[in-house]
């Protein structure tokens, strides 16, 4: 690479999610702002056999048609890339320089389940509906659509995936490797997890309450969010839209435990002190928080406690968001959704609020925000983290475009931060 | 991934187990004769169709406890223990007691994760109920439970990942690994692939035809793993661990390790004409990766460690790609044809070339094809710069070079 980071940084040109509150960005922005729930009864599969019964699931009836041979995480990734990579020439997406750096903890699982029930019954299923059921099934499913010869890469990190994948998709492009990638997750809903996450009576069985003092549980979800990312000087060459800037990003274990968090949070402190060291920022840098929040009563402690120890007394004012209050948690592709969303969080400089109607837990020690989305300043720099199994983090780091010049383009919503409060 | 030689990596420890049994020396055992340790797959589960493969190279019941407490053991998938296992070996065979921990990177490659407990749970809640799934299988059962696992064994506080991309996994583990050490993010990194095959698993890949099926050859029926060969019909499935140990240069030489290897650089590109489970035809396209990668360092490798398994387009692919980058062929192995795919096998017959170890002519590889023109390499091998490569079935192929220290 010939230009410097600083000079040359890596940018947002391009994003695309599915999820319960529709098909597009632009629903699921409308969705969060208005503190809309995606939340409802499964009708994937049968819940009489589960513990709970509520999901937040995704409507295939919105989805195109052009991917429905797919199973359901490939087809998610495949609309939220077709969405994303929209305005990308094809001779750029269908050449050996643009790369997919995917998340999935599930790959085609529910498809799998389908075909192993049949197995167990003596009949023999559909092949092709399990062509992509290995994790790496959605990030394949996206290169071999789009016809990407780059490198082409699936991170399986439980609820860090999609993060991870962001995170390889800036070195990628850092390194000069790609000038296009790819990054985010897909993920589906299926009764494997489902259930297991209702063995460690994880899941709420009422519409999930992030950071609430009345918190019982996450709330299973399912979808994809990806990122176009190319460097921004390929961007404003060929007249891209700069969204946002992809600082950087950090990653650590707790080496503690399979499924709970540090208590004290160490490793989520970890991570967010790489990225901004990798990013050059320092906590006081940090505008806004979509957090990894999942409404289970030991991560969103664990969260809070690596907030205050990074931001000290100003985790108090940082405003901070649980977006799967709405959404539910998307596993593997929990990170490309709250990356997209953090994208449109400094875009329209508004943080939706965290979904529901009991008040935050103030031993948290955190401004979680609460009601009605709130406004930003016009210059941001949001983090999004995510926390898993394994004791995995993983955080990134987004910022609003720096350097404007005749190639950028405004924001699509130029109104003063008061004028952009919800409804 | 990182080019420039200026930050260095190198390979200090190994640690493996599969079907030839546990360490390097059991491997080098079982690469010099040739021929892999099989044996039936279990097919009492009904998974599996008339006349489908049998033969599976599969880890058997191993003595774990010098590396994995009983206790420890009964906490954990077959996967994971396998996993927490091979890293303790390499850090010993590392000679690396203590570890620094914030700076200590896991990173494991896997085509199939903790098999054997998604199964189990599978069948709970498929044929029970949803509220009968053991929190215990659960929470191992996901991807990245063996590297999970490696941290709270070694303490490694690292980032810790976890990367599914078939058979081109182990590879890119290794390159992932490099990188994050050539950028200063960890001094050591445990690299490497682990995999556990159950009945399950195999069955839908034998519906695939990706296995390997009988054959007659000078009248014998054999079912077996034929690289390069004319009459391959598929790959042997196995199982188990291979798990680099990775330093920076500096760190390793600062407290005067012994090294095996120095990691080159890597390479990786996706073939779009490739079937979702099978190889594609663009062995143009990827060699230009290749070259565009790998392209000065490509002139002084004299080993090939192939992918070569004995699937009938993969192994043409991996043919076509090497004969156009490489004109004048150096010698070729292809260890999979000893332990099978899956597991990371390549990587420890990487590091046995280097250290110079006698391999074997494969057992089901005595007809070269005649449309490859590669004859497999055997006897004395001690290799000074090596490529290797792997092509995985739905198109991502990558690769990787070694040199000696």
């Amino acid at each position: 690479m010939s230009r410097s980071l600083q000079d040359d940084p890596v940018v947002v040109t391009g994003i695309g999610a599915v999820s319960s509150l529709g098909a597009t960005a632009e629903s699921l922005w409308q969705g969060v702002t208005a503190g809309t729930r995606g939340i409802g009864e499964l009708s994937l599969f049968e819940t009489a056999s589960h513990r709970t019964k509520l999901a937040a699931q995704v409507d295939t009836n919105a989805l195109p048609q052009q991917f429905a041979h797919m199973s359901r995480a490939d087809r998610f990734g495949c609309t939220a890339t077709a969405a994303a990579a929209q305005n990308v020439p094809k001779d750029l997406l269908q050449s050996g320089r643009t790369g997919v750096f995917f998340g999935s903890s599930t790959g085609a699982l529910f498809e799998g389940e389908r075909f192993l029930h049949k197995l167990l019954n003596n009949e023999e299923g559909d092949l092709h509906s399990i062509v992509g059921l290995q994790n790496d099934g959605p990030g394949n499913a996206v290169a071999k659509q789009f016809r990407c010869g780059g490198p082409v890469i699936t991170y399986s990190t439980a609820c860090t995936s999609a993060n991870v994948a962001i995170g390889a998709a800036l070195d990628a492009l850092h390194s000069g490797e790609v000038d296009v990638a790819i990054a985010g997750g897909a993920d589906e809903l299926c009764e494997i997890t489902y259930a297991g996450f209702n063995s460690l009576r994880a899941i709420d069985s009422d519409p999930t309450r992030p950071f609430r003092k009345d918190r019982k549980g996450l709330l299973m979800g399912e979808g994809a969010g990806v990122l176009v990312l190319e460097r921004r000087s390929q961007a404003i060459a060929r007249g891209a839209t700069v969204l946002a800037e992809l600082v950087s990003a950090g990653r650590s274990c707790d080496a503690n435990h399979v499924s709970a968090p540090d208590p004290e949070g160490r490793g989520a402190v970890a991570a967010i002190n790489q990225a901004l060291q990798e990013g050059g920022l320092s906590p006081d840098d940090i505008t806004f928080v979509n957090a990894h929040g999942t409404g289970t009563p030991h991560n969103d402690v664990s969260e809070s406690k690596a907030m205050n120890a990074v931001f000290g007394d100003r985790a108090k004012s940082l405003p901070i968001t649980s977006t799967k209050s709405m959404v539910g948690h998307l596993l593997g592709a929990a990170g490309g959704i709250e990356a997209v969303l953090t994208v449109l969080s400094i875009q329209h400089r508004l943080l939706p609020a965290t979904a529901g109607d009991t008040p935050s837990d103030p031993e948290l020690g955190l401004d979680v925000v609460l009601h009605e989305a709130r406004a930003l300043p016009t210059s941001n720099v949001g983090i999004s983290t995510n926390l898993a199994f394994g004791g995995n983090n993983a955080v990134i780091v987004l910022r609003s475009p720096r350097h404007s010049s005749p190639g950028d383009r405004a924001p699509e919503d130029n109104r003063s931060p008061e004028g952009q409060r919800s409804q | 991934m990182t080019n420039g030689t200026n930050n260095q990596v190198v390979v200090t420890g190994i640690g493996c187990l599969g079907p030839f049994g546990l360490g390097i020396d059991a491997l080098q055992q079982a690469l010099a004769t040739g021929v892999a340790t099989t044996s039936d797959i279990d097919r009492s589960a009904g998974y599996h169709r008339n006349g489908s493969a049998t033969q599976v190279a599969a880890t058997g019941e191993l003595d774990l406890t010098p590396w994995l407490s009983e206790d420890d053991g009964r906490r954990m998938s077959q996967f994971s223990q396998h996993a927490v296992t091979c890293a303790r070996m390499a850090l010993g065979h590392a000679g690396l007691a203590e570890i620094p921990s914030e700076r200590t990177a896991v990173t494991i490659a896997t085509a199939f994760g903790p098999g054997g407990f998604t199964e189990r749970l599978a069948l709970q809640v498929l044929q029970k109920g949803g509220k009968f799934a053991s929190p215990f299988l659960f929470t191992d059962c996901v991807a990245n439970a063996a590297a999970g696992q490696i941290a709270i064994a070694t303490g490694a506080r690292g980032a810790n990942l976890t990367i599914c991309q078939r058979e081109a996994g182990p590879l890119l583990a290794i390159a992932q690994a490099t990188n994050d050490l050539r950028l200063g993010r960890a001094d050591v990194c445990l690299a490497g692939s682990v995999d556990e095959l159950q009945p399950l698993s195999y069955a839908i890949l034998d519906r695939f035809r990706a296995l390997a099926r009988p054959t007659a050859r000078d009248g014998k029926t054999e079912e077996l793993p034929r690289p390069f060969d004319t009459q391959r019909n598929g790959y042997l499935a196995g199982d188990g661990g291979t798990i680099l140990v990775l330093e920076r240069d500096q760190h390793a030489k600062a407290r005067g390790a012994r090294v095996l290897a120095r990691v080159g650089d890597s390479a990786r590109a996706f073939d779009p004409t490739a079937p979702r489970t099978g190889h594609g035809r663009d062995s143009a396209a990827l060699a230009a990766r290749l070259q565009e990668r790998l392209g000065p360092q490509l002139r002084t490798v004299d080993t090939v460690i192939s992918s070569a398994s004995g699937a009938r387009r993969g192994d043409a692919l991996e043919a076509e790609i090497l004969r156009t980058v490489l004109p004048k062929l150096p010698q070729v192995l292809a260890p999979k044809s000893v332990t099978g795919e899956f597991g990371g096998g390549t990587l420890g017959a990487a590091m046995l070339a280097l250290i110079g170890t006698n391999f074997g002519k494969p057992q089901g590889c005595t007809q070269p094809d005649p449309n490859i023109g590669i004859e497999l390499a055997d006897g004395l091998i001690h290799a000074q710069h090596i490529l290797c490569s792997a092509h995985a079935a739905g198109g991502v192929s990558s690769w990787l070079t070694f040199s000696q220290p």
